[in-house]
């Protein structure tokens, strides 16, 4: 009961949220001074070649009747066509989203793996050596800029050791597996393609990681403030008391209460990765939509920004859905109320 | 999981990344890294430079520049014939050229491509000012019906706007778009290539076309894959996993050019550098202000400094790859004490002007800062005003700048392309003459050399035009810029066309080792 009465009002809300995006984003876009169909035709057409150019794009109609028209097309699933490579906004966005999902769930399961490791070390062993390391670690993670850290593991391991890939999502040599998901990992796996699966885990190793150390950083040192925390409450202390095993303390008792104020970070870090990953996308020339929409916005293609937007918005306030999910599934006392 | 199927993973995770130390490709392939991908590779559409590497692989056109040559020689077309009004042209297409299904490029071709072109409406369109109608006479004859003598007719049929496709390609039409959306991203042509396959930011592939009646060339595959980043391209030639790399800094070309196995090609370009000084906009409506600043810029000293030497100065508007290029025309140099003397007479003092530039090209900002300084020394405050592109286009195409940097690149070869685009009165704004300049007398010579098929004639009158044109001042002229990549020594048979920027031939093109 108390699920569907959190994830309904979200879904309603979801509307609105699409609506007021796409108010705020079109209204925008529309005022910055520049003219699409410059872009399109060049900067040198002539008037009547830019009269075309904006018939046929709608441009040449009032600002309202475009919004009507394209929200009239958004509520039937069309996000339009995009000005600067004539596809369909819908076919782009299915192009390159797969490739940042699959780089940023990779790079937050790395962070994970890692961070969360080495907060609880570092919590219980506080101001020890290990927590040194950790605290070291983290503070590089968060503090190194992506596209220094990205060339140097570039430089060190595919020019220097030529031992791991540093651009694209597969090798040359390896044919593409055929497009069902649009996430390399999955579709080589369903087609069987294991050279594929191998030169796609290859290609993620580097922008994942470079992707999930500055995450890593942040999870690090929060788990060990909520570890450090939890460690002083008292019936830590009663379990120790008790004669506990230190490993049942730590990972049954201390872990799961230190984990609940980390849901909402983990929320933010799905976003921060998605963002992160315009500066590792080009670097590691990844094929995602970091590039896309950063050229999108270069060129003023209307299209391409809102339905980027739009996308992005829903999958915020999924994001947020799910953290408030998680939240109750680890922490009993929110689903009572 | 067993042990053994352990062990298979192992070896099968060895086998994948054995081609990363076998990344060298093949020799008849050939891998070329750019930062952005094309946009489309449609003909009717495309204006930018990095589509044309695709067009001009997997068309042909009529006409073609000759090897190195701005001038045009047969491709498509075998012979040609003008009547004497300059006003009906009628080409014979040479026997034996197929499309990449095999299918011959006939007369019917040639008027579909161009009917298609015109109906599109898009900005290629625009070199065609004066097309009337294409003709089939039959099908290995054609003829092209103008309004007005157009001087630069035949040049402009070397352009990407003027290949000539497949007519079958409307069998791809959606909703009467003229095959827009499928041609944005294959081709269906004549030329030595054919798009393979295109992975979106990814990579482009061309196969070479097997119908293509020219020399089966000796690269049977070109890559191009797109990397953002400029290391990454670098690190990728002198790896070897790139045989070509474009968009390269300035001091990176440099830092290249000590790898012994990488080429830095640096040719002369007609890409100018200019800044419009708009002529309308007190004070720099009065010549004697436009002079003294003309007179005020190091130009030498952004040229070694800010270009490290990889651009030199402009002598008028044509520049000097071009014909009708005056090399005894007049050239500003750095004099501040003629300016200070000319802005005396003028009369104008406390002059407060505003540089507006964007990021588009890098050279932009630092000409900005360089301009400010030397302005600084004859008493003119110039502030820098950084926009996003678009908006900066915007405010050129508008004139509401004081003073504004811009890029200019010949879409045919033709002096016409920069004399009529920056001069003609009815082309202000956008179209080309972006300083607002207007000079009666200047406009009547370029319409004049516009309209007339006598070279000679129209040579004079071009320099005639530049010669009044640069008196008057109405851009501050900076400088040609070289064209700059990068390539392995191992790729021979690069021919550099300076009308064809981020265009290759390919398909003469080979690599040893």
């Amino acid at each position: 009961m108390a699920i569907t009465r959190i994830i309904f009002p979200r879904l309603i809300l979801l509307l609105f949220v699409v609506l007021g995006v796409a108010i705020i984003t079109f209204t925008i876009s529309h005022l910055i001074p520049g003219d699409p169909a410059r872009m399109i035709a060049g900067d040198r057409a002539s008037a009547e070649t830019l009269e075309n150019v904006r018939r046929n794009l709608g441009l040449d109609r009032p600002v309202v009747e475009q919004f009507t028209i394209y929200i009239g097309n958004l509520l039937q699933g069309d996000l339009g066509t995009s000005l600067r490579t004539n596809r369909p906004v819908a076919a782009d966005i299915r192009t390159f989203l797969p490739a940042t999902l699959e780089l940023g769930t990779v790079a937050l399961f790395i962070a994970l793996c890692l961070g969360v490791p080495l907060g609880v070390l570092s919590a219980v062993y506080k101001d020890g050596p290990i927590d040194q390391i950790a605290r070291t670690v983290s503070v590089c993670g968060i503090s190194m800029p992506v596209f220094w850290f990205g060339l140097i593991l570039i430089y060190v391991f595919y020019a220097h050791f030529q031992i791991l890939p540093g651009s694209g999502r597969l090798a040359m040599g390896i044919v593409p597996p055929e497009r069902i998901t649009g996430f390399l990992l999955i579709d080589t796996l369903l087609q069987g393609r294991f050279d594929a699966f191998c030169s796609a885990v290859y290609h993620l190793i580097l922008p994942g990681f470079v992707l999930a150390f500055a995450n890593m950083g942040v999870i690090t040192r929060q788990i060990r403030a909520s570890m450090l925390d939890v460690l002083q409450e008292d019936y830590i202390r009663t379990a120790r008391a008790s004669g506990l095993r230190k490993g049942v303390i730590i990972f049954n008792y201390a872990l799961r209460n230190a984990l609940i104020p980390s849901i909402t970070l983990l929320g933010l870090a799905l976003g921060d990765l998605l963002y992160g990953a315009v500066l590792t996308e080009t670097i590691f020339a990844w094929p995602g939509m970091g590039t896309y929409v950063v050229t999108s916005i270069q060129t003023l293609d209307f299209p391409a920004i809102m339905g980027f937007t739009i996308v992005a918005s829903i999958g915020y306030v999924l994001i947020n859905l799910l953290v408030d999910l998680a939240y109750m599934l680890a922490d009993p006392q929110i689903r009572e109320v | 999981m067993n042990g053994s199927k352990w062990k298979s993973i192992g070896v099968a995770l060895l086998l994948a990344s054995t081609p990363l130390s076998g990344a060298i490709a093949a020799q008849d392939v050939l891998v070329l890294a750019r930062a952005e991908d094309p946009p489309t590779a449609d003909p009717g559409v495309e204006i930018s430079n990095s589509g044309y590497t695709l067009i001009y692989a997997a068309y042909e056109r009529l006409v073609a520049y000759k090897g190195a040559s701005t001038e045009v020689g047969p491709e498509l077309a075998e012979s040609w014939t003008a009547d004497d009004a300059g006003l009906v042209w009628t080409f014979k297409i040479a026997n034996g050229h197929k499309f990449d299904d095999g299918s011959p490029v006939d007369a019917a071709a040639v008027k579909f491509s161009f009917d298609r072109l015109m109906k599109l409406k898009a900005g290629p369109s625009d070199a065609f000012p004066v097309l009337k109608e294409v003709e089939v006479v039959d099908p290995q004859t054609v003829r092209f019906h103008l309004t007005a003598p157009f001087a630069p007719f035949i040049s402009t049929l070397a352009v990407s706007g003027a290949a000539i496709i497949n007519p079958k390609v409307m069998a791809h039409e959606k909703d009467g778009d003229m095959a827009k959306a499928w041609l944005a991203e294959h081709s269906a042509g004549s030329g030595p290539y054919r798009i393979a396959s295109w992975e979106r930011n990814q990579s482009i592939v061309l196969d070479s076309n097997e119908h293509y009646a020219g020399a089966k060339p000796a690269l049977k595959q070109v890559v191009i894959r797109i990397v953002g980043d400029v290391s990454a391209r670098r690190l990728q030639l002198t790896n070897g996993d790139a045989d070509i790399i474009e968009q390269i800094p300035l001091d990176q070309a440099e830092a290249l050019q000590k790898d012994a196995s990488v080429v830095v090609e640096s040719n002369p370009s007609m890409y100018v550098n200019y800044i419009y000084m708009n002529n309308r906009q007190p004070p720099l409506d009065d010549p004697k202000v436009r002079q003294a600043i003309s007179y005020a810029v190091d130009y030498q000293g952004i040229i070694d400094g800010i270009m490290l030497g990889q651009a030199k100065q402009m002598r008028g508007a044509v520049p000097s790859g071009m014909w009708g290029h005056d090399p005894q025309g007049f050239q500003y140099t750095y004099d501040i004490e003629k300016a200070k003397a000319l802005l005396a007479e003028s009369g104008k003092s406390n002059i407060h002007l505003t540089y507006t530039f964007s990021q588009a090209d890098p050279a932009w900002e630092p000409v900005g800062l360089a301009l400010q300084a030397s302005l600084a020394e004859i008493g003119i405050k110039l502030d820098l005003q950084s926009v996003a592109d678009t908006t900066k286009r915007e405010l050129a195409a508008n004139g509401k700048f004081d003073l504004a940097p811009g890029a200019w690149t010949p879409d045919f070869a033709d002096p016409y392309m920069f004399m009529n685009y920056w001069f003609d009165a009815d082309k202000m704004g956008g179209p080309g003459n972006r300083s607002f300049y207007s000079n009666s007398k200047v406009t009547d010579l370029v319409r004049e050399a516009g309209s007339i098929v006598d070279e000679a004639k129209r040579k004079t009158l071009y320099v005639e035009a530049q010669k009044l044109s640069t008196e008057d001042a109405p851009y501050l002229y900076i400088m040609e810029k070289n064209d700059i990549f990068a390539r392995r020594a191992a790729v021979k048979g690069y021919v550099y066309n300076p009308m064809l920027i981020q265009v290759y031939n390919f398909g003469t093109m080979s690599k040893t080792e």
